[in-house]
């Protein structure tokens, strides 16, 4: 008899596998109508799972013969995922009530991805990298055309699928050619054959790995590979949108991360020039791209693009502290986005879903709050301070400027500039424009997350920052201490 | 006696590989071919049996030439190629049935070692020839160029491909029970107890499933006649309908085998007791392969036709849960305790 | 030459030619035909290098079960294909180049491979079980259940998500339908369906 693997540090997301499909068994039976249920119950065991996530072994534990890795690390996204998983699952439930798609697939497709994603920031080898990331993606392809009968939705979604297959298609050839040159698949042996390798590293392995950050950059949509991201955003159901503008992107670019910095952490010279070319490129393409837009799905769309963009220099400075700021920026890109979304996602005129920025117009006068809350929201995108956005960008550009990457930083802080010109125009559109039609009042759960976000963007995050900041130091450390 | 026997084997070990593979060929399929004539004679018999009516009695003793004169009758006719029909592939259709039926039993062992290609994957290589059956169907059904053809295929296809599911399922129950997907080591872990007493619900969903996989009644909804005047073969006639005719009887008397090797025993006796085991094995295992056929055609005289939905509805909503089932059962009693082979 | 070799170059050739067919019949039925003769020469190949096990799965996964539904996908559309066609010479020099460039790649490394590598020796040693000791269906077996049921696992969860996909996107419960209901058939009594009359002679009922 072979004996078990050791399953401790996989008891999160073994927990999450089961109890998803105990949803899913829940859904069938109870038949249609059961959204909420399941819904509610999807949040429970994402709580539960985060909870089992902080129980888990201390320091670094991998499992599954080298295929799975928990560190502290890969926790500190996963928390950031379950957070997003669950806000957005949260926000979801009544916007698919008032859309009439109330199915409750919805949910467990969201915990089946969520799932993928938990498995994507626990890989340790090409093998499990690929398996976590399609079971995140053909989720997401399935849920952004969940509204099946709307055109916009479906087309979203067969763009996403046919885009995103040929990323996994793109990446599956750099992982053949890294494997078909190392001579392994798995991280901690690629790390010591690329660091064992004398004098220049072999062009096949150097031109897998382009073609593995190609296959990723496209997931966390960085330019060049972005094109997907504007008409998924706008076609995709919004309480969707929501969900894609950050789970996936926190999954992504901490993947992105470990593979960087892992196995291929000795050819740092090769891919930090590709880093930084996409981080140049998306902050540009992201502060750019936006300026015309006037659906604010698409604005958003482009904002993510800009807000990857800086992501990335943090990455491209390659040391701990960048890779630090990149966690300390998605945790906070994330109490941003939620918050809009929670707006846009309460963008009704007599119950119908609008999404154009003119729909704003005069938000001040009829929802005070709610103007005040996307102000705040706005502000914080922009990165202007005192708000918590600020302090993202602070701690990706300061590691860049340290590892001399001066051009970077510049281009950073132009597109910082032209980027504030489309977020102060929602907020001129809300205090300035004129009202055309007063916007429904939002339901109390959005309100909810929406004060919450818009607090902790400012002026809470202050005292959240230490910790976030020790978090983040903590498994930036754990990432690099493990090479 | 034995001195014959150990010259022949001699003169057998001398002759060339090809010469021994083409009259091992032979032998396997020139009686197959005969017992597949019988096995019409038997059908056509039993069924009067069973209608209280006399069954064909006029040519040959009993009526046993009647096979005969029917081969020659359909090959004296003329063939007809319909005009809009794509000729090539309408040719292939019947030649691919008839060849799969009987490049299949080039692995079924017939008694100790009397087999002509003994694989470790036998199994899989039945499952792989059976399932490639339905292309012969599918061919026929396109390549005629007529509705009720085409339907006949569409329908043959998605039946197939249905039941093909719970036969794969079924199949790797025996083979947690055995170890192995040698066919005749799979044969040999039955001497203790034949299959079919431990996985008898396994027996019976396979035993529905070949009749579905084999397009018999009552699942024989491809070549309907009252709905479809005869189904993908509608537009076949002469040599062409025969080839199909042969494809489909040996196909029958193929998964009949298949039921005998997976779950009767193949050619071992009932009890390894005195008068029981001097029969050789091949007659023990022929003896079997008639039973499982009288069953198919009781089945055919007693049951009416399914309607496609409900054999679908039997298919992916019945056998499949069930199949699965019973797999996770077996292995969990194997595992559990420790029995696995 | 062996039987071996003979059986080798009549395996290769029928399926060059077949997926050389594959792309240029003009009838796309006929395609699928070749696809599905391409696959079963593979298989052969695959048999002659000993690895039966995985020439037996593809033919019953590619070709018994994906096939089928490409035929009968293809079958059933209507497809003007000398419309679709029209356009092939237009991409024909991107297709080239894309192609041009795969290949050059393939040979790169087959050429590092060949002269050694310059890290990939292992994957070349990686350890194989004797082929006479162990049959592959038990090698493949120790190998995915133990060393990789953790990515077996997983892609047991795409699948999943791939039905739970085609039924959210497809299935529709059409009003009006009536459906069998099997515990109702069985539950019927005789009293509740048969009635006996005597019906009287020229009386009707």
């Amino acid at each position: 008899m072979a004996t078990l693997p050791d399953l401790a540090p996989a008891l999160p997301e073994i927990f999450l596998a089961c109890a998803s499909m105990a949803l899913l068994m829940i859904g069938v039976f109870r038949g249609d109508g059961s959204l909420r249920l399941v819904s509610w119950l999807t949040v429970a065991s994402f709580i539960v799972t985060g909870f089992l996530l902080l129980q888990g072994p201390e320091g670094r534990a991998v499992t599954f013969n080298g295929l799975f890795v928990a560190d502290s690390f890969g926790t500190f996204a996963k928390l950031l995922i379950l957070i997003a998983s669950s806000l957005a699952v949260i926000l979801s439930v009544n916007y698919l009530e008032k859309e009439r798609v109330a199915r409750f697939e919805y949910p467990v497709l969201i915990a089946l991805a969520t799932l993928g994603m938990l498995a994507m920031v626990s890989a340790n080898d090409l093998i499990s990298l690929y398996v976590g990331l399609e079971l995140q993606s053909l989720a997401l392809y399935v849920i952004a055309s969940f509204k099946r009968d709307v055109a916009k939705s479906t087309e979203a979604g067969l763009k996403y699928f046919v885009l995103g297959a040929l990323s996994s298609g793109l990446l599956l050839y750099g992982a053949s050619l890294v494997y078909g040159f190392a001579g392994t698949t798995s991280f901690d042996k690629l790390a010591t054959v690329l660091a064992g390798a004398e004098g220049a590293p072999s062009v096949g392995v150097v031109i897998g790995m382009v073609f593995v950050a190609a296959g990723l950059a496209f997931k966390i949509s960085a330019v060049p590979f972005h094109m997907w991201t504007p008409d998924v955003y706008e076609g995709a159901p919004t309480s969707v949108t929501a969900f894609f503008a950050v789970a996936p992107k926190v999954a992504a670019i901490t993947l992105f991360i470990r593979v960087l910095v892992g196995p291929f952490g000795d050819l740092a010279v090769q891919w930090q020039q590709v880093i930084q070319f996409c981080a140049a490129a998306s902050m540009i393409i992201g502060a750019l791209g936006a300026i015309q837009q006037k659906n604010i799905k698409r604005l958003m769309a482009y904002s993510s693009i800009g807000h990857i963009g800086y992501a990335l220099v943090g990455l491209s400075a390659g040391s701990v502290e960048g890779v630090r700021g990149v966690l300390i920026y998605m945790a906070i890109y994330l109490a941003m986005n939620v918050g809009v979304f929670a707006i846009i996602l309460s963008m009704r005129q007599s119950g119908r879903a609008v999404e154009e920025i003119a729909d704003l117009g005069g938000l001040s006068k009829t929802h005070p709050m709610l103007a005040f809350a996307m102000a705040v929201f706005m502000w914080s995108l922009a990165g202007v301070p005192p708000a918590a956005g600020f302090w993202g960008k602070w701690a990706v550009f300061l590691p860049a400027i340290q590892a001399g990457l001066y051009p970077l930083a510049i281009v950073g802080v132009i597109a910082s500039g032209i980027s504030c010109f489309y977020y102060l125009r929602v907020i001129k559109a809300m205090y300035f424009d004129d009202v055309t039609e007063p916007l429904d009042r939002p339901t109390p759960t959005a309100g909810f997350v929406v004060a919450g976000a818009a607090l902790f963007v400012f002026p809470v995050y202050i005292f959240f920052l230490s910790p976030i900041t020790s978090g983040a130091a903590a498994a930036a450390a754990a990432l690099f201490g493990a090479r | 006696m034995s001195d014959i026997l150990a010259q022949l084997g001699a003169f057998w070990a001398d002759l060339p590989l090809i010469v021994r593979i083409i009259a091992g060929i032979l032998v396997i399929v020139v009686p197959l071919l005969i017992g597949m004539a019988l096995l019409t004679y038997f059908e056509r018999k039993v069924m009067a049996a069973m209608q209280l009516r006399q069954g064909p009695n006029l040519v040959g003793p009993f009526g046993l030439l009647q096979p005969f004169a029917d081969g020659l009758k359909l090959l004296s006719k003329e063939t007809v190629v319909p005009v809009q029909a794509n000729a090539g592939v309408f040719f292939a259709a019947p030649m691919l049935t008839f060849l799969l039926a009987l490049v299949a039993w080039a692995v079924i062992p017939f008694g100790e070692g009397l087999v002509l290609a003994d694989i470790n994957v036998g199994v899989l290589y039945l499952f792989a020839i059976s399932s490639l059956g339905v292309y012969g169907i599918i061919m026929a059904g396109w390549a005629s160029n007529s509705k009720y053809a085409f339907l006949g295929g569409l329908r043959a296809a998605a039946q197939m491909v249905s039941y093909e599911v719970s036969i794969g399922l079924v199949i790797i129950t025996v083979l947690l029970c055995v170890g192995s997907l040698n066919l005749s080591k799979i044969v040999e872990a039955q001497k203790t107890v034949w299959f079919f007493i431990p996985l008898f619900p396994m027996f019976i969903i396979f035993f529905i499933s070949a009749l579905a996989e084999t397009n018999r009644a009552p699942f024989d909804l491809p070549e309907g006649e009252s709905e479809l005047s005869g189904g993908f073969n509608v537009e076949y006639s002469s040599m062409t309908f025969a080839l199909f005719f042969l494809g489909e009887y040996i196909n029958m008397i193929l998964m009949s085998a298949m039921t005998v090797i997976l779950f009767l025993g193949g050619w071992l006796p009932p009890l390894d007791i005195a008068p029981l085991n001097w029969i050789p094995g091949p007659l023990w295992f022929i003896a079997k392969i008639t039973f499982v056929l009288f069953c198919f055609i009781w089945v055919r005289a007693t049951l009416p036709r399914y309607r496609y939905d409900q054999l679908m509805r039997l298919g992916w909503k019945v056998f499949l849960p069930f199949s699965l089932i019973w797999v996770v059962l077996t292995s969990g009693v194997l595992v559990y305790f420790d029995l696995l082979p | 030459m062996t039987l071996t070799t003979i059986a080798f170059y009549a395996f290769a050739i029928v399926l060059l030619a077949s997926a050389v067919r594959v792309i240029t019949a003009k009838n796309p039925v006929h395609s699928v035909l070749f696809l599905i003769l391409a696959f079963f020469n593979a298989a052969g190949l695959f048999v002659l290098i000993g690895a039966e096990f995985v020439a037996m799965i593809l033919v019953i996964v590619y070709v018994g079960a994906v096939a089928v539904l490409f035929l009968f996908v293809v079958m059933m559309l209507d497809i003007n294909f000398q419309e679709l066609r029209q356009g092939f010479m237009q991409y024909m020099p991107v297709g080239l180049v894309v192609g041009a460039i795969l290949a050059v790649e393939l040979v790169f490394l087959a050429v590092t491979q060949l002269a050694g590598g310059p890290v990939g020796g292992q994957a070349n040693n990686a350890p194989i079980p004797p082929v006479d000791q162990v049959t592959n269906t038990e090698a493949i077996g120790q190998i995915l259940y133990t060393d990789y049921v953790y990515a077996f696992q997983v892609s047991g969860l795409i699948l999943l998500v791939a039905m739970i996909g085609a039924i959210v996107l497809t299935l529709r419960s059409r009003p009006g339908v009536r459906r069998q209901q099997i515990g109702q058939q069985l539950d019927r009594k005789r009293a509740e369906v048969v009635q006996v009359r005597k019906v009287p002679t020229r009386g009707g009922v």
